[in-house]
């Protein structure tokens, strides 16, 4: 299938890598099927691009590279809706934004994606240490690795 | 919006299956109980609009600003010295 998108024109991508989010992403309720892209084979960042608006796409990536001790409690019923009944389906993203030259990661509302059968949601956290801005990685390069 | 009044400890009902209770009222906070199924999520609505508020200003990172980041991601992993086996 044939997808506009606006920050990297029209792409072609198999049907079967369209992922479904059945709530939509919060802020964004009427919007469900989106892909995931990786820019580069060695990127730790990735692209969910919204199958029908060109300019809805968010940087995600895997919060694991950069946190330590977050895990994502997944409810029972939360797995069922997701379809995921052994965690090897699960995936967990987190969107990433931009502040001044730091890159954060909204750990309070995590993406869970079933990766086999292509579900996805985002789930709302309680938990008040994961905030919606957690800094990831700066975007300028590191004094030490100048000097080097 | 339907605005009901109740005394400590009355509940109202919301469909068959939603109960929320006034557990405490003191000053100006008041403490709501609540009993859901387990596939309705309950949270305090600030928590939503935050994690909504930040998806909408989101979509707007760029492309450079992801190059950047892992370039530098590259050069620190290149920069950290190996893992020492030792305790």
């Amino acid at each position: 299938m044939l997808i506009d998108t606006s920050r990297f024109g029209q792409i072609e991508v198999e049907q079967s890598r369209v992922i479904n989010f059945p709530n939509g992403i919060l802020g964004f309720p009427s919007h469900n099927s989106y892909v995931l892209l990786q820019p580069t084979e060695d990127s730790h960042f990735y692209w969910l691009q919204a199958v029908d608006r060109a300019d809805l796409t968010f940087v995600v990536t895997d919060p694991s590279l950069f946190v330590t001790n977050y895990r994502v409690p997944l409810k029972t019923e939360q797995s069922q809706e997701l379809g995921i009944s052994n965690l090897e389906q699960a995936q967990v993203f987190v969107i990433v934004n931009k502040r001044g030259h730091v890159l954060t990661g909204n750990l309070q509302g995590p993406l869970v994606i079933n990766v086999k059968d292509k579900i996805g949601e985002q789930l709302v956290l309680s938990d008040r240490r994961f905030t919606t801005r957690v800094p990831l990685t700066e975007l300028q390069s590191p004094v030490e690795a100048v000097a080097v | 919006m339907l605005v009901l009044s109740r005394q400590l400890d009355e509940t109202i009902m919301i469909g068959a299956q939603i109960e929320v209770t006034v557990v405490d009222v003191r000053g100006d906070k008041v403490r709501l109980g609540i009993n859901a199924p387990r596939n309705v999520q309950v949270h305090r609505k600030e928590v939503f609009e935050a994690i909504r508020n930040e998806n909408t200003q989101s979509i707007s990172v760029q492309m450079d600003d992801l190059e950047a980041a892992d370039e530098n991601l590259r050069t620190m992993r290149r920069h950290k010295p190996p893992r020492s086996q030792s305790t």
